[in-house]
Formats: structure tokens, C-alpha cells, sequence
């Protein structure tokens, strides 16, 4: 039976008012609402759907960070996903990519898995490096950014979405990791009764105090909004004055 | 979980401890997925349609209903071995809310999973669920419910289509005509009431394929506009006599029953609508500049967002404080007993009066909204092109069907004084014990060290004023207190108002420890802003009370006692409501 995996990310509601942390290195975690990040959605649906075309297959889902992130599993698992595993750590979030990944490929590196997917990047961090650092330290070769996946027989075609829209198709043979865009697919809604099959499935926890971790490579030094850049001026008067006026300003900048 | 079986009604003279209500941060994962699954599901698949279904373009109304049986929102109610789900309470009245913002769509959704399936899952026979039930919870076919008729109303049991058994014995000749059935032009399926006999009033299942059955032009109608609103007219409609719900006879029982249900659902639809609603509001207010800035800075506007802020947060507290009760109690019947849905409605029953508190208080509050959602648009609020306007035709029949607010009012009191006259809630001598009181001065310190202090004991004072009115209108009028609808109206209020803002102050004891700082300060604003328009609003209706019930010098008595026993110090109630209103803008939307 083959074995896939995916990789989610809790993140908060992007809808949400952020604030920065007191350290100045994170945003403010409290009265926050949280969901999965959109971009793993659709990597659990494309794994979904690998299952499915598979038949026989085994689907895990991880997800890593502290207890609310069991919330995050169970949608996957709604969806489709045949078991939960959740490394329970409560500094994931201070965690550089690297150490991320390193937590990810521990995991896998046993487990013979056929294909690992993940989303193109999570919304909150958007350093889009853990999966390829997964794949790169599991030696197989990884395919991002995807907007369209097929599988047969061993070997992924995919197309990958590259800058100012154009498409590059490319394939490679598994194992390997994919990182999927927005748009690869529809993810699916978790129906009612599938909410609560996933209530039976299985659910372990990893404490990851187990695993030895690289040291950090990556330091956020400040996270601060944008400053806010100078309001409009408004030019006033008749078209001549108007026009000295914004010559006036033209010269001044220049 | 709440854990104590409660009587109903009986939080007019008894006291709850606040880990004993259900409230809406003990949601359950699965439950939060309910609620995430049907919000994504109206925000893409109904609002995209929601101008071709305000023309009335069903095609997408009936769409919709089949992906929600696709995604399992119509099984939510119905045994496991009928296909279903057996949901508890709690999880369709968060569907219920969620579905609300899919505007006239939530009217067929409501009708259908409501009054269109329950009586068949609390009624049918084994084969009338194998025939129909799996249509219904599939979204194959939807469904309706005919019991109004063009000269019955409230007075429903005034019906007068009929059943007449045929010659052969093999089915009921329906004759009558049957006056807004939401659904009526596309369901596939009605649960009709008709007198056998012209005597004997019976439910029957009939189907839109029988001989006879002729559905009627739509209504032209004031709001949800895209629901659909017909007659149906039975012209010797022939129903089987196997299609006979529940006994010949006893149609009453599944009639009212299932208003009960449909009454405390109606509660969180149309609290869901109040938040969608003012958080509308409040983004206008955000955008709309005036004087150089946006008006959701100015204080006569943040008032009506503090004070709309605050209600909400009543009704959605008040909506699953009794979700709570109905599962704790129902949760006490063996599933496996023969008679299983006849306890199940008895437990129901039990909160018939809470279920009518909650369609009155809810869809006011939803009415409250909707008004300043306008108020706050200005112009544009008058003007189509703003979905406040919508908001505000679409609201007005909440106040009116599942029994309209009147009707519930009367219940409200009525039920409660009849449990009384039976001892099934000691009212009389609570009663008693409060005239006494109103004698006594009291000089009992508040001890404000406890958290709410001063709204609970304002909520007991609010009790107590009850059972001196109750007490006195029982004491004048005896068993002709029933006539004097203006007075049975006036407890009704002071009642709703004791139960929304005890869920209010409860729901806020129970959570507010393990809030942050900011989520706290703003949840105290809520309470102390809630808990001040709650007493004004019984107090009135306490002195209007007293001037029909009493004169003289019991008047003059009672009326100290409305002064006295409606006293809230609300002490930093402007800065509360700028709070509430501060945080609303920032978050622009309903803020718990």
C-alpha cells in the first residue's frame, strides 16, 4: 500500500487585526481566530485525490505547533485524510525554516512515503522554504508551486506557475515532495458526516523535546508594519497656477 | 456541558450557577467544522446566486438545498438508522445561524429542515420514513408545511380543509385551501393538516405528484423575496390512507410540537442575520466620511454599535444557553424506548416557554439591528443598491410567522402561570415571599468584589418585581387573567428580559477569567450596556404593568417597588459603549 503524506500549517484568520508581539518579532497570538493555511487546503485536497485514484493508499497528515493545531488536523482529516499526527510544540513559531523541515524529514525519513505534499507557503510566514528543505534533506527531488498535478505509475507531471503567469510543465519520478499554489484544485468542503467519522480516526502526538533539532540559521531581528508613507497633496487654484505649482514640485524632487 | 436538569420557566424564581449554561465557547471541534463548512457553503455556492435568487429563480435555491444534502446539512435531525445524523441542538442551531446569511435561501433551508422534515422524523412509520425521509435529508426533494389557511392564523386549529375517506376505503380526499407555504412552489413534498369528518384534525403526507394538488402563483411579498411563498389548494386531492402522520386526531400534538422546535431555531437564524447585518453596519460607518472623518467615530453612531454590539450578544448568548438545556435534558432519554420521540417532545415541551422567548427576544433584537444598520447607511440605506435595504425588508416576518410575537407573548406568560395553577413551579409562594419583600427595606450591602456582582443582583431584583406582578394580576383577575392580553404582554416582556440578560451576565461570569485584558474590558462593556437596556426595558414594562393590574395605595406600593427593584447602577456606561463601539470598528464585525 502506498504511503503519502501532507504537511499542514495552522495560521491565524487573515481577516484578523494583527498587532506586533511585545518582542517585536511576531505577531500578538492572543484573541486571534485560527484555520488551516490556505494554501496547505490545497494540498490536502490533491492528496485527497491521489488517494482516491490510488485506492489503496494510506494518507497522514501533520501538522506541528501547540494544542489548538488538533483542530486544523481533524479538518484535514474531514477531508479526507486517513490519520492525524501532531507534533506538539509550542515555540513552533520561533522556529526558522530549517528546523521546521528538519522536524518534517525526521518523521518521514522512515516511513517510505511516495509522494509528500505541502503548500506553497503559509500565509503567516511566507518563507516558502520548508518544503523544498524537506525534500533536500530527504535526498528526493521536490516540484513547487503547482497548478496542475497528475500521477501515474511512479511519476509526477505537473505544470508549475512561474512569474507573470506563464506555465512550465515538468515531471519527475517518486518519491518526491510537491508544493501546491492556490488554485491547483477545489478543495473540498468537510460534509457533516465525514466531520464526525473523522472524530474516530486516529490522532497521535509526537512530543518533539524527542528530536534534535539544528540550530537556528535564521534570526527575525524586528517584524514592524510598513511605515506609513505621506498623505496626497492636493494642488489647488487654475490650470496655470496648478501647473507652476506641480513644475515646482517636479524640480524640488528631482 | 450543562449538567443540572432544569424545569422549565423556572429561571424566574430559581438561580443558575454560570458553569451550569452552555454557551458558545464550549463549542466542540466538530461542532466549529459545522459551522465553517456552512458558512464557506453560502458565502460560495448561495451569495454568487443571491440577485437570481431574489428574482425568484429557484433553479438555484433547489441547487443549493441538494449540495446541502450532498454536504449533510439536512441530516442533522434524524436517527442514525434512518440515514441521519442525530445531531444534538446545539449543532443545528449553529447551522441554523450560519445558513442565515444566505438571505431568502435560509427561509427554504429552515422550512424544509424544520417544518418540513421533523414531523416525519418524530412521526412516521417505519415505511413512511423509508419512502420519504432519505428525499428529504439527501436535498432530493424539499419540502413544505401547510397549516395556515386564508382564515386561520394564529387560531390554527380553526383549519377548515378536510379528509373525507374515500368509498373503497383506500385514501383521503383532501379539500381546502392552504395559505402561505414557504417552498410551496418547488417542494416535492407537504405535510398537510386537514379535519376528518370536519372533526377530527390529522396530519397527512402528500405528495406534489397526487391528483388534486394544485400549487398557486407566488405572493408578492414585502421581503425574502427569493423565497418562495404559495397557496396550495387541495381539490379532491387523493392521499393514501398509509400517508396519515402520526394518529387521526391528535394533528394538533405534530402542529404545535414542532413550532416549539421551530421557534428557538428561528432564535439563532436570526442572530446569525444580526451579525451579518451590523458588521454591514459597521463597515459603512468605517468608510463613510463626514466632517473629514469616518462617521464610526462620532458618538451618536458608535452608540447605536455599542448598543446593537451588546444585544447581539444577548440573543447569541440567550439562543445557546437553551440549545444547553434541550440537549442536557434530551440527552437523559434512552434512544432505545418505544415511545423514544414522544419523551423527546416532552422534553421539548419542557422549554416551550424559553422557545418562545427566544423567537420573540431574538427577532426583535434582529429587528433593533436592521433599523440602525439603515440608520447608519443614511441615503444609501433607503437605496436598493445596499444590502442594508434588503436586510431591513427581510427581517420584518420574523416578527411574524412561528407564531407572531404576540401570539408567543401571551404563550410566554401564559404557559408559565399555568404551571403554576398546576404546582409544577412554585410561583405562589415565591409570589408571596416577594410581596413581602416589597414591605421590608432592604439593606443588604453589595458585595462587588465578586465579578458581576451588581448585574446579578440586579437580575434578582428583576425576578422578584415579576413575581410581585404576577403575584397581583393572579390575585385581581383569578382564572380571567387570561383575558387581559395588555397585562399577560407586559409580564411577557419583564420575563424575556430576565432570561436574555441572565444568559448574558451567566455566559460573561462563566468565560471571562480566561479572556485577554482587552477581550475582557470589552465583555464587561457588553454586559453592563446589555444588562442597563435590559432593566430599562422591563422596568417600563413593570410600571405599565401596575397601572393595569392596581390602583390606590397598592399601586403607589408597587410602583416604589418598580423604582426600587429596577435600580442598576450603571456607572461608566458611556465609556463601555465606546469601548464596544471602538473595538467593533476595528474588527468590523460582531465582536464575540
Amino acid at each position: 500500500m502506498k504511503k503519502l503524506l501532507v504537511c499542514i500549517k495552522q495560521v491565524p484568520d487573515m481577516e484578523s487585526r494583527f498587532k506586533v508581539n511585545t518582542d517585536g518579532t511576531w505577531y500578538e497570538e492572543t484573541d486571534l481566530a485560527w484555520r488551516m493555511n490556505e494554501y496547505d487546503e490545497y494540498a490536502v485536497e490533491q492528496a485527497v485525490q491521489l488517494k482516491e485514484q490510488l485506492g489503496e493508499a494510506e494518507l497522514t497528515v501533520l501538522c506541528i505547533g501547540p494544542d489548538r493545531v488538533k483542530e486544523t488536523i481533524k479538518k484535514a482529516l474531514a477531508m479526507g485524510a486517513d490519520r492525524g499526527v501532531h507534533m506538539t510544540d509550542n515555540e513552533s513559531h520561533l522556529r526558522d525554516p530549517l528546523a521546521i523541515a528538519s522536524m518534517i524529514a525526521d518523521f518521514a525519513r522512515q516511513q517510505d512515503f511516495e509522494l509528500i505534499f505541502t503548500g506553497m507557503q503559509s500565509q503567516d510566514r511566507g518563507s516558502a522554504q520548508v518544503g523544498v528543505l524537506v525534500a533536500e534533506l530527504l535526498g528526493i527531488p521536490a516540484l513547487t508551486t503547482l497548478v496542475e498535478f497528475a500521477y501515474d505509475q511512479g511519476t509526477i507531471t505537473a505544470k508549475r506557475e512561474l512569474e507573470g503567469g506563464s506555465r512550465a510543465l515538468v515531471s519527475c519520478s517518486t518519491p518526491a515532495l510537491v508544493t501546491c499554489q492556490l488554485g491547483l484544485n477545489r478543495p473540498r468542503y468537510p460534509t457533516l458526516p465525514n466531520i464526525m467519522k473523522a472524530k474516530k480516526k486516529e490522532l497521535a502526538s509526537l512530543p518533539v523535546t524527542d528530536l534534535k533539532l539544528p540550530p537556528a540559521q535564521l534570526k527575525t531581528a524586528a517584524m514592524a508594519p510598513p511605515p506609513k508613507r505621506g498623505s496626497a497633496r492636493i494642488l489647488e487654484g487654475d490650470t496655470g497656477d496648478v501647473a507652476a505649482q506641480l513644475a515646482a514640485v517636479i524640480k524640488e524632487k528631482m | 456541558m450543562t449538567e443540572k436538569i432544569r424545569k422549565g420557566g423556572d429561571f424566574l424564581i430559581a438561580e443558575t450557577a454560570c458553569q451550569d449554561v452552555f454557551t458558545p465557547e464550549d463549542f466542540s471541534d466538530e461542532q466549529r467544522a459545522f459551522a465553517e463548512t456552512t458558512e464557506k457553503f453560502v458565502a460560495d455556492e448561495i451569495i454568487p446566486h443571491l440577485e437570481e435568487i431574489e428574482n425568484q429563480d429557484f433553479s438555484h435555491v433547489v441547487a443549493g438545498m441538494r449540495t446541502c444534502g450532498e454536504l449533510g446539512l439536512l441530516m442533522m435531525d434524524a436517527a442514525e438508522e434512518d440515514g441521519g445524523l442525530e445531531l444534538d441542538k446545539v449543532s443545528s442551531m449553529l447551522v441554523g445561524e450560519k445558513i442565515a446569511g444566505g438571505g431568502s435561501f435560509s427561509v427554504a433551508f429552515s422550512a424544509h429542515t424544520g417544518i418540513g422534515t421533523l414531523p416525519l422524523i418524530y412521526y412516521g412509520t417505519a415505511a413512511q420514513k423509508e419512502k420519504y425521509l432519505d428525499k428529504l435529508i439527501t436535498g432530493q426533494w424539499c419540502a413544505a408545511y401547510c397549516l395556515t389557511e386564508p382564515g386561520s392564523g394564529s387560531d390554527a386549529l380553526s383549519a377548515q380543509a378536510t379528509a373525507t375517506l374515500s368509498d373503497d376505503g383506500s385514501c383521503y380526499l383532501l379539500n381546502g385551501t392552504k395559505q402561505y407555504i414557504t417552498n410551496g412552489g418547488f417542494a416535492e413534498l407537504f405535510t398537510v393538516f386537514a379535519k376528518i369528518d370536519k372533526e377530527h384534525f390529522t396530519c397527512f403526507l402528500v405528495e406534489k405528484s397526487f391528483a388534486g394538488l394544485i400549487v398557486g402563483n407566488e405572493e408578492k411579498k414585502m421581503g425574502i423575496k427569493g423565497s418562495s411563498t404559495t397557496q396550495i389548494i387541495l381539490d379532491n386531492c387523493r392521499v393514501p390512507v398509509e400517508n396519515v402522520l402520526g394518529e387521526i386526531g391528535k394533528g394538533h400534538k405534530i402542529a404545535f410540537n414542532v413550532l416549539n422546535i421551530g421557534r428557538f431555531k428561528l432564535g439563532a437564524g436570526v442572530t446569525g442575520a444580526a451579525k451579518i447585518a451590523l458588521a454591514e453596519g459597521i463597515r459603512y460607518a468605517n468608510e463613510r466620511k463626514q466632517f473629514g472623518k469616518p462617521i464610526a467615530a462620532f458618538g451618536a453612531i458608535q452608540e447605536k454599535i455599542a448598543d446593537v454590539t451588546a444585544a447581539i450578544y444577548a440573543s447569541e448568548s440567550l439562543v445557546y444557553r437553551l440549545a444547553g438545556l434541550l440537549d442536557t435534558k434530551l440527552a437523559t432519554i434512552d434512544k432505545g424506548i418505544p415511545d423514544y420521540y414522544e419523551q423527546y417532545q416532552k422534553g421539548i415541551e419542557e422549554y416551550a416557554p424559553e422557545c418562545a422567548i427566544s423567537k420573540v427576544f431574538c427577532s426583535e433584537v434582529l429587528a433593533q439591528t436592521v433599523d440602525e444598520v439603515v440608520q447608519i447607511h443614511g441615503g444609501y440605506g433607503f437605496c436598493s443598491e445596499y444590502p442594508a435595504e434588503r436586510f431591513y425588508r427581510d427581517e420584518r416576518i420574523n416578527r411574524i410567522f412561528e407564531g407572531t410575537n404576540e401570539i408567543n407573548r401571551l404563550l410566554i406568560t401564559g404557559m408559565i402561570l399555568r404551571r403554576a395553577m398546576k404546582g409544577e413551579l412554585p410561583l405562589q409562594s415565591e409570589a408571596m415571599k416577594a410581596f413581602e419583600s416589597l414591605m421590608t427595606p432592604s439593606f443588604d450591602e453589595l458585595d462587588d468584589s465578586a465579578p458581576f456582582a451588581a448585574e446579578k443582583a440586579t437580575l434578582q431584583n428583576l425576578k422578584t418585581l415579576y413575581l410581585v406582578l404576577a403575584g397581583a394580576g393572579v390575585q385581581k383577575f383569578m382564572d380571567k387573567l387570561a383575558d387581559e392580553q395588555e397585562i399577560l404582554m407586559a409580564a411577557a416582556d419583564i420575563a424575556i428580559q430576565i432570561f436574555a440578560a441572565e444568559s448574558a451576565i451567566l455566559r460573561a461570569e462563566k468565560i471571562h477569567h480566561s479572556l485577554s485584558a482587552a477581550r475582557q474590558q470589552q465583555l464587561i462593556a457588553a454586559v453592563k450596556v446589555f444588562t442597563f437596556n435590559a432593566t430599562e426595558a422591563a422596568a417600563t414594562a413593570a410600571r405599565k404593568a401596575a397601572y393595569y393590574i392596581e390602583e390606590g395605595d397598592t399601586l403607589t406600593m408597587i410602583l416604589s417597588g418598580v423604582r426600587r427593584f429596577t435600580k442598576y447602577d450603571a456607572t461608566g456606561l458611556l465609556a463601555a459603549k465606546r469601548t464596544l463601539a471602538q473595538a467593533a470598528a476595528e474588527t468590523e464585525k460582531y465582536l464575540f
